[in-house]
């Protein structure tokens, strides 16, 4: 079916000058075929430095593994006007700038949009902020929890009687990436109207804003303020426990009344005797007036305690689902390479880093038919700045 | 703030999606194209509504369809025709709705479109060139290709639970359907990179987009850990494995009805010392086991409760305009008040305010980009259930009046 192998993007150019709120993207447009060309200083990009390390050093990162896997890299020193100046120089052979540098930053040296509007017009330039280019919190200084907490999600995670929570791993650099990839390709396609490019202004307090679910809508609508609820879900002024123990860790849960009598089949095949009433469970509308009381709600947990209980994650995932049932296990970051679902589609692969070795990487978010993802390894520092920087006709991604 | 005569704003004039996706991750992905233009049809029916048409919140006492302001939120701008997709001729319908589309998205469990003749190799057959994206939650094959799920509980098989929550307690989770604003992203790329091949090219393809491998990508490298190293990512509360102190600190009453907290991060030894000399803490600053990260990782609990100390005697906007006056990372945990009420994203004019028939005015969220030269103009309210049943049916679908009327007194336009 393919006429191609070089991806969805394959002929488009993009100049990467981000830090952690911004690698995500550009990784993404890589694996989708694009030519990322990372930017990086004579000494190499600080998040070179950065953690997890796959050795005992500071230079085996796993994480610029991962987050500039199938990008180009050059060595550029912005510092200097020559270097400057071959950068521009490259943006007029590219498709798109991404930048998260503090607002103005780029401008002060003669890099930002307006500077290089006219001599690369084609350009889509992709700045990725904290709060965004303007406004009275622009040039606050800010890092990935600031993101969870500025936007307002922190509020509903966490146990009430302790602070509000981040996910421990950095979740609002991240989803501002992704956030930054969608808005650069609907810029493309405005492109190919207008045969211009344009600015795109990414906030990441925007971008965790939207992940508040319908818990604004009720303020607006009902002045409630929704808090945080645990393992719960937290649903206005109501929660819904989702978090129980079993046997060997936790297993995701919501007590929805449509899966009560499924529930009530599955303890039952599992020899469990519940003792709950399943029709009268289901009888409850989720938005509707008869609600079940304290006790009738701490009786029926501690009943589903029980049996989760005695059982693993995996085995209640395997068995519950094959009853309909929505429960899910917590897993573990081992507990996803190992899982059968990911390993039966081919989610991982293993590639061979010019740095690191042989590694076992994840591969393809999504799965395209004509134009599939294509997991590649992350550069060396500098490791293509001759053949980028003499041939400046055109996109040439690597690897075909 | 925007006008639709902006040249260009229109971004995908001419673009048509038969949208059989529902609840999160579906309807908020076409939802940005019909930002942008795009003709976007929900393909809906009474006898199987959106799981969001009834849920809340909603205007007082009205439980219909059409009051929820969380479908609201997902689906503006947007088309909507009822097809009873169960009934023998609903699948008809469809056919010819998807031979007036360019892009085909749905969010059914794995096998529904097959059993009802609309599988990918079907949907060529009608419009070769089409683009069609599942989004499933794990993905079209595999053996858990058809376990159920939804946002809340599929960020626990996606690793993000897991790692949120405190180290002396079960993990929590993040209390929203987490994974569904993460996909959501994933399949916007996935599915404007197909159009733009499709535009190069000619060709058309099938998209398979996994929630779960799609949230497993924004995992950092805990995932890479694990594989390569048998590290396992833990649950840490609010702690940085590199940077210290890195927490969120209790505050005091400003009246707001509230408990309230500070975030505080510090992630250079710059801001530690401005932190250390604000705090009026010469013994923090003379310290020097504390001037650079790894001691101050060892010294967390002393440097976490000291803060917290300071933080609660004052309001998290004095922490805040402290802090940040000199360069140190600090804001107060926003609830969804402080969200909706923010100077910074009133700046942005980031809650767009919508009059729809039946909820009244709401404001509801915008993207999280600003497009300096094709702004979209402000969509339409969300659809009513089978609003543009009329008109998909007669002008896109090519059934006669008659015709038209004889499907409803069938049972398939419900």
């Amino acid at each position: 079916m393919s006429q191609t192998t070089k991806g969805a993007l394959g002929p488009y150019r993009v100049i990467d000058l981000t830090a952690e709120i911004g690698a995500l993207s550009t990784m993404v447009l890589a694996g989708l075929g694009a030519d990322v060309i990372r930017v990086e200083p004579p000494a190499g990009h600080p998040t070179r430095q950065r953690g997890p390390m796959l050795r005992e050093d500071t230079t085996s990162s796993l994480y610029w593994a991962q987050m500039n896997a199938g990008k180009r890299s050059i060595t550029l020193d912005l510092e200097d006007e020559a270097d400057r100046e071959r950068l521009r120089g490259l943006c007029e052979t590219a498709d798109f700038l991404f930048e998260s540098d503090a607002p103005g930053n780029m401008a002060a040296l003669g890099l930002g949009y307006e500077d290089l509007r006219d001599r690369a017009p084609q350009l889509i330039y992709v700045s990725i902020t904290p709060f965004g280019q303007s406004g009275p919190k622009s040039m606050w200084a800010a890092s990935d929890l600031i993101g969870h907490v500025s936007g307002g999600l922190s509020s509903l995670v966490g146990d009430p009687d302790r602070a509000p929570l981040r996910p421990s791993v950095e979740q609002a650099y991240n989803i501002t990436a992704l956030n930054a990839g969608s808005a650069a390709m609907i810029a493309l396609h405005a492109r190919h109207l207008t045969g211009r490019g344009q600015h795109v202004d990414v906030s990441m307090q925007a971008a965790m804003a939207n992940t508040l679910g319908n818990a604004r809508l009720y303020y607006e609508m009902d002045g409630i303020i929704t808090e945080r609820a645990g393992g719960a879900r937290a649903f206005a002024d109501r929660a819904t426990r989702i978090i129980y123990p079993c046997a060997d860790g936790y297993v995701a849960f919501v007590r929805v009344p449509a899966s009560m009598i499924r529930l009530h089949k599955w303890m039952t095949a599992e020899g469990a005797e519940p003792r709950f009433d399943a029709e009268r469970w289901a009888s409850f509308a989720i938005a509707g007036n008869t609600l079940p009381t304290e006790d009738e709600i701490a009786e029926l947990e501690a009943e589903i305690e029980q049996f989760f209980a005695a059982h693993g994650a995996q085995a209640l995932y395997e068995s519950g689902q094959h009853f309909n049932v929505m429960i899910c296990p917590v897993n573990t970051m081992q507990d996803i390479v190992d899982s059968p679902q990911l390993n039966a589609r081919a989610f991982f692969a293993e590639v061979d880093d010019p740095a690191l070795g042989r590694l076992m990487v994840p591969g393809a978010p999504l799965k395209m038919s004509a134009t599939p993802w294509r997991t590649r390894t992350a550069p060396m520092p500098g490791q293509h700045s001759l053949e980028v920087l003499e041939d400046r006709t055109q996109a040439q991604p690597i690897g075909d | 703030m925007t006008s639709s005569d902006v040249p260009g704003s229109h971004v995908f004039d001419g673009i048509r999606i038969a949208d059989f996706a529902w609840v999160g991750v579906g309807p908020n992905a076409t939802m940005q194209m019909a930002f942008h233009g795009a003709e976007v049809i929900r393909v809906e029916s009474s006898r199987r509504p959106d799981t969001f048409r009834s849920s809340g919140p909603r205007p007082d006492g009205d439980g219909s369809l059409d009051a929820s302001a969380y479908f609201a939120k997902f689906n503006r701008g947007k088309r909507s025709v009822a097809i009873n997709l169960a009934h023998p001729r609903g699948a008809e319908v469809a056919r010819r709705l998807i031979a007036s589309a360019d892009i085909v998205t749905e969010s059914f469990a794995p096998g529904f479109m097959e059993r009802i003749g609309l599988s990918y190799d079907e949907v060529r057959k009608i419009k070769p060139d089409v683009i069609m994206c599942s989004m499933s939650m794990e993905g079209q094959t595999g053996p858990h290709a058809k376990f159920r799920g939804f946002g809340l509980t599929l960020q626990a098989t996606a690793g993000v639970t897991g790692v949120t929550g405190w180290p002396d307690r079960p993990p929590v989770g993040t209390g929203v359907a987490y994974t569904d604003w993460v996909a959501t992203h994933v399949a916007i790329i996935g599915i404007l990179a197909a159009l733009d091949h499709r535009r190069r090219t000619g060709e058309g393809q099938y998209v398979d987009l996994s929630q779960l491998e799609a949230s497993t990508l924004v995992l950092d490298a805990g995932v890479m850990d694990a594989a390569n190293t048998g590290r396992i990512a833990q649950p840490l509360g609010n702690r940085d494995l590199r940077h210290a102190p890195h927490g969120v600190y209790p505050c005091a009453d400003d009246h707001t009805g509230c408990d309230r907290w500070v975030a505080i991060a510090v992630t250079n030894d710059d801001q530690w010392r401005r932190l250390a000399l604000i705090m009026d803490r010469q013994d923090w600053l003379e310290s020097e086991q504390l001037c650079d990260a790894t001691g101050r990782l060892s010294a967390q609990d002393d440097l976490d409760e000291g803060i917290s100390r300071w933080t609660s005697t004052q309001t998290v906007a004095e922490v805040e305009q402290l802090l940040q006056a000199v360069g140190v990372p600090a804001h107060r945990a926003s609830n969804v008040r402080d969200a909706h009420e923010d100077p910074q994203l009133a700046h942005r004019n980031h809650w767009w305010t919508s009059d729809h028939a039946v909820i009244g005015e709401m404001s509801y969220e915008t993207p999280a980009w600003r497009l300096s030269e094709t702004p979209p103009p402000m969509p339409a309210p969300s659809p009513l259930l089978g609003e543009d049943s009329e008109y998909v049916y007669r002008e896109l679908c090519g059934y006669s009046e008659e015709e038209f009327q004889q499907l409803i007194v069938d049972g398939v336009v419900e």
